[in-house]
């Protein structure tokens, strides 16, 4: 059950990392400048991989 | 469709190579037979958990919110992906190893034991099998080629155990970490399309927004593994 749990939410630094990212391109899309939200979600992805990878 | 298919393939091929290396080393404690029936069990019950997944999606009801569902699940996924394969090519973390995993658990002093081994082969299989259940599932519905995409995942599984019916020996050759790679990449692409799509954004070149997602991230997962290489030396 816990591995079936890890394969679907990750670790909690994977999930927060994920749900930082999201949350704020969300944020970024209400905003008058939302056509960047394009470019946020994938460059704090790829932060969020740098960090994971560290970790 | 294609792009779908291709990244359940590369994912199958990957985890069906570590659940390979675990099923030879219980093969060879208590026969093939039980082994290939821990490992055909394991199989079924991933059947079953792919049914009642895309069962369990497909009456969300709400195209939307399964598109974000979805999506979100690959983004999970993606990242977590990525992020290892950088730090395996950075030299932050060791590269899998089958064949010393192979050894480390024909080392093991319960792997005689019918039953634990029997076990081990069964979680082994699951456990591996569970990454590309979510794979399935998620790029399926969303594609609408949930067969296809099982189709594929079985495909590599019949690629592993061919081949490693003719290696006789643990897959050790495999370049694992460069498929995970391109796997993080790609499935990240597609979660980040989806994402955003279902939040209200209108990606600019449409589909084509995934292959310039995907370029980005290969791009740039090269660029950080080169940066912290660079850190290290």
């Amino acid at each position: 059950m816990r591995g079936f749990i890890k394969t679907l939410f990750g670790d909690a630094r994977n999930f927060c990392t994920a749900a930082i990212c999201v949350g704020g391109a969300a944020l970024v899309l209400h905003t008058p400048a939302a056509v960047a939200a394009g470019v946020v979600l994938p460059v704090g992805l790829l932060i969020g991989a740098a960090y994971l990878a560290r970790h | 469709m294609i792009g779908a298919v291709v990244a359940t393939f590369l994912t199958a091929s990957v985890e069906w190579v570590e659940a390979y290396t675990i099923l030879l080393a219980v093969a060879l404690s208590i026969g093939w037979r039980r082994a290939a029936g821990a490992g055909l069990c394991a199989l079924g019950a991933l059947a079953v958990l792919t049914g009642v997944g895309t069962l369990g999606l497909a009456h969300l009801g709400n195209l939307v919110v399964l598109q974000f569902v979805v999506g979100f699940f690959l983004v999970l996924f993606g990242v977590r992906w990525l992020g290892k394969a950088i730090a395996r090519r950075a030299g932050l973390k060791k590269l899998h190893d089958e064949a010393a995993e192979f050894a480390a658990l024909r080392e093991r002093a319960d792997i005689f034991d019918a039953r634990v081994a029997w076990a081990i082969a069964f979680n082994g299989v699951l456990l591996e099998g569970l990454e590309v259940w979510l794979i399935v599932v998620a790029l399926g519905v969303q594609t609408h080629h949930t067969l296809a995409a099982a189709g594929a995942a079985l495909a590599a599984a019949v690629l592993v155990l061919a081949t490693g019916f003719l290696v006789r020996g643990p897959l050790a050759k495999v370049p694992e970490n460069t498929i995970k790679f391109t796997v993080g990449c790609g499935i990240l692409a597609f979660g980040t399309f989806w994402v955003l799509e279902a939040l209200g954004y209108r990606w600019p070149f449409g589909e084509f927004s995934i292959l310039v997602l995907f370029g980005f991230n290969v791009t740039g997962g090269l660029a950080v593994a080169q940066a912290y290489k660079t850190r290290l030396a």
